[in-house]
């Protein structure tokens, strides 16, 4: 036994020493960072305590739970029909909806302005529509569009996996005592999918909270604690504030993550 | 009969829309990067002459960023597949956890992990200006993803008794491991490589800040290339990186494909 | 299968290690030196069949540039930097900047450069309306700051962020001084800031030239040297303003950075600057060499008439690197 766990310890030494040097360490360097500015770690308050940041801390976490929430619905609807239904072209689908995975914030950035800029489609679309022409890109609206944009190929997959998985009998049986579609729908596959959607959707909102290229790219009067952290920056390198701010927001974070993690249950070992 | 109902329909109608909120725009940019001149419209002919400029003006980046990505796929495998086994063999408290601190350069925005390591190596010349430290960021960030993949796999499978019976037979730790525990997460472990490359290949945010100009990777020359260049050739850059991305990422659709095996079964 | 991954593993460290030979030859790090602002492109080629120098385009604006100098003050990558007149002396009092005096240094004029030899201007250009016409949907021109709070312009207008360009902090100033404020005074421009927040407008962190020109931003608050780009090389529908109110005309600056890496290379490219062959090509780019006399007679052909640059005013570089803190915090905590 003893042997055993020399062995298990070896071989989480090279990953335990890499982390240790180029994360723990660097962030305790940031931690004391955020408090070395004029204000000593009265810093980390200033989330609370200045107007700006704690109006940019509340709408991010108001997107992301936004993001989160309708990111959810849209996969989960796709999600499960996809799953369920074999029909011709149903994996060229689930391709094109899992296909912006990899795409940099930069690009979608550009995504949404070729949606919603001022040349775009849908203002194309509502001015032979209604005659107005709709821009939103430079907007909260457009950056929220952003974010589900690439929200929904990271949720979608972890959905129909846990969809997959869900025991057509819980189902079969509600219709059989004379269910609707839209009650087994709310009290079978919901429920049923709830793992899946606490641990993509933990995924979705700590992605959404720490976004910076599509912000950066459509970069307008959008203020989202990525972009203010970034300001503080390269506003003549107050990397105190920057620091501090970073810090937080990791913090909140991850305290989401876990939270969601534990309400899951177990280790939930979901990929992406 | 039921399935072909209007229900069907709407689902059906309501999946295709969201294809197409996704797929369109990618299409329309591509066109971009083709046509001659972009506010003019397709009217004006289409070109190769912006994928070109790519080419010469940016080649190394995409070079870089393939380069880069394979390295970190060499190292989370190194560090990674160990990481995953022990996680299995021993599900306790303590693996929880180490577990969760695996996941926090996910959540810690990119920008911090960034200017951590900026503040805490940026004195170490060498370090500071070569791709290496790209490469680092990279690594911490994608690390969890194979972890957690290998990890799902190796759960999924009774472990334990394989291995038992494998050193009942005389099998040192060694032959285990790459005998048996290997080939056995192989899909894990293939699943999480292609996450991995395509991760680090659009990785911004942290790559923004530890980039120097002699290191830009691919995002980068594309941020940079929707700053100051033509639309063109940033959307020609664009296509290039589709077509750089999109194999692998097919292979990833399709090697994570829901179970139709049972060592896949917990995979998601 | 692992020894499948050992060929394309193998395959990416050669090309990785393919990256060292450039360090052979000789190499410099520039920060903030756009391709395509001011045709630092042609520059850089010209750095490097002249000088045998490799620098590589920077994208970084004044800010970030400052911001990531004092970030690696330990170890800098830099060795130079270009950055906007109102972000020099801010620069220096940051130590980042070390002096050096370039050949050429005596004959710019005084309150063109630091007399410490901290930095010294290159160029100059004049800030006004870079307008894309066709993008206008038939609107006429702007000719005024005052026109751009027009409700007709809404959505059309462009600046780049005052918190993080020098291009952005310059326009917040062009504005105060042409609508009576001055370099103490900010309040004009904050309230034609405000105002003009009313009309939607965008709001980018770098250049953005491309966006003018593909007609997603019809007017933005720039530079007449990167209008007249657009105008006679890219030939695209655009043209440059000089509001009537007036403007002014900013210089850009560049400077050695302190402990650079590659020092030497550093003081050999802004001896390059400053001399005939590449103070020429910046007048080509249609910027104003600060040796004014290098401005071919061909490019002079191509400005605005001189009538319309007797609005543009020199700036007091001083008091605007004085005022800097203040435009930023004002539009920080005002208009944004």
């Amino acid at each position: 036994m003893r042997r055993e766990n020399l062995t298990l310890l070896s071989l989480l030494l090279p990953a335990g020493a890499f982390f240790g040097a180029f994360f723990l360490l660097p962030l305790a360097r940031l931690f004391l960072v955020g408090a070395s500015g004029e204000g000593g770690f009265a810093a980390y308050a200033t989330i609370i305590t200045d107007k700006n940041h704690f109006a940019s801390l509340i709408a991010t976490l108001a997107l992301a739970a936004a993001t989160t929430a309708t990111t959810l619905i849209v996969s989960g609807l796709a999600g499960v029909f996809l799953q369920r239904n074999e029909f011709p072209g149903n994996a060229a689908l689930v391709a094109m909806l899992t296909f912006p995975l990899a795409f940099p914030g930069v690009v979608i950035g550009f995504m949404v302005i070729i949606l919603a800029g001022r040349q775009g489609l849908i203002g194309d679309i509502s001015l032979a529509l209604a005659g107005e022409k709709v821009v939103f890109a430079y907007s909260m609206a457009g950056l929220f569009m952003g974010y589900v944009y690439f929200s929904i190929p990271r949720t979608i997959l972890t959905v129909m996996a846990t969809a997959g998985k869900l025991d057509p009998r819980l189902e079969e049986a509600a219709r059989t005592i004379g269910a609707s579609p839209w009650r087994v729908m709310i009290d079978v596959i919901i429920p049923g999918l709830k793992p899946a959607f606490i641990s993509a959707g933990a995924i979705c909102f700590a992605t959404a909270m720490g976004a910076f290229g599509t912000a950066f790219t459509l970069a307008t009067r959008i203020n989202v604690l990525p972009m203010v952290i970034y300001t503080e920056f390269t506003l003549q390198a107050n990397i105190a504030v920057a620091a501090a701010l970073s810090f937080v927001l990791g913090a909140v974070t991850w305290v989401v993550l876990v939270a969601a993690r534990s309400a899951a249950g177990g280790t939930v070992a979901a990929a992406g | 009969m039921r399935r072909r109902g209007p229900i069907f329909l709407a689902q059906l109608v309501f999946t295709l829309f969201v294809c197409a909120f996704l797929v369109v725009p990618v299409i329309l940019s591509m066109l971009a990067g083709l046509t001659v001149n972009y506010f003019v419209g397709i009217q004006s002919g289409l070109t190769l002459r912006w994928v070109g400029e790519v080419w010469s003006g940016y080649r190394d980046t995409i070079f870089l960023s393939i380069g880069i990505a394979l390295a970190c796929l060499a190292c989370t495998l190194v560090l990674g597949v160990p990481t995953a086994y022990v996680l299995a063999r021993r599900q306790n408290a303590l693996a929880r956890a180490l577990e969760e601190l695996l996941v926090m350069p996910v959540a810690v925005p990119g920008l911090a992990t960034a200017l951590a390591l900026i503040v805490t190596y940026g004195a170490v010349g060498g370090f500071r200006t070569s791709w290496v430290f790209i490469l680092v960021g990279h690594v911490l960030f994608t690390l969890p993803f194979m972890v957690r993949s290998v990890l799902a796999v190796l759960m999924a499978i009774d472990l334990k008794s394989l291995e038992e019976g494998a050193a009942s037979l005389g099998a040192s730790f060694r032959q285990r491991f790459f005998h048996i525990v290997l080939p056995n997460c192989r899909s894990g472990i293939l699943a999480g490589a292609l996450m991995v490359v395509t991760l680090s290949m659009g990785e911004f945010n942290m790559t923004w800040l530890l980039h120097t100009p002699f290191n830009k990777t691919l995002p980068v020359g594309l941020a940079d290339a929707y700053a100051s260049l033509r639309l063109e050739i940033a959307s020609a850059y664009t296509l290039v990186f589709f077509l750089v991305i999109i194999p692998l990422l097919v292979a990833l659709q399709v090697l994570s494909q829901p179970p139709r095996t049972k060592s896949r079964a917990k995979q998601e | 299968m692992l020894k499948r991954l050992v060929l394309p593993i193998a395959f990416c460290l050669t090309i990785l290690a393919g990256d060292r030979d450039a360090s052979a030859q000789g190499r410099a790090i520039c920060y903030n030196c756009p391709p395509e602002w001011a045709d630092w492109g042609s520059q850089l080629k010209a750095i490097k069949s002249n000088l045998g120098i490799e620098m590589p385009s920077d994208n970084k604006n004044s800010g970030q540039a400052i911001a990531a100098l004092i970030a690696e003050k330990a170890n800098p990558v830099a060795d130079v930097t270009y950055l906007g007149g109102i972000a020099a002396d801010p620069a220096k009092d940051a130590g980042v900047l070390a002096p050096y005096m370039p050949k050429g240094w005596e004959k710019i004029p005084a309150d063109l450069k630091d007399p410490g030899g901290y930095w010294f201007t290159i160029h100059s250009g004049t800030l006004g309306l870079f307008v894309n016409k066709a993008a206008l949907g038939g609107k006429p021109v702007p000719q005024s700051w005052a026109d751009l709070l027009k409700p007709e312009y809404k959505g059309l207008v462009g600046y780049l962020d005052p918190t993080s360009a020098a291009v952005g902090q310059l326009g917040v100033m062009a504005v105060n001084l042409a609508l009576g404020g001055s370099y103490e005074n900010l309040d004009p421009a904050i309230k034609f800031f405000k105002q003009l927040g009313a009309n939607q407008p965008i709001v980018p962190k770098q250049t953005s030239y491309a966006r003018v020109i593909s007609g997603e931003i019809p007017i933005l608050l720039d530079y007449d040297f990167n209008a007249y780009r657009g105008q006679y090389t890219d030939k695209a529908p655009v043209q440059f303003v000089i509001p009537k109110e007036g403007t002014v005309v900013f210089p850009y600056v560049m400077g050695l950075v302190n402990k650079g890496p590659n020092a030497e290379n550093g003081r050999k490219v802004l001896d390059f600057v400053l001399s005939d062959a590449s103070q020429v090509m910046w007048g080509n780019a249609y910027l104003r060499p600060v040796f004014a006399d290098k401005l071919s007679a061909e490019a002079k052909a191509k400005f605005l008439p001189d009538a319309d640059y007797a609005r543009a005013r020199p700036v007091d570089l001083k008091k605007l690197g004085a005022a800097q803190k203040a435009i930023i915090e004002r539009y920080k905590n005002e208009v944004n």
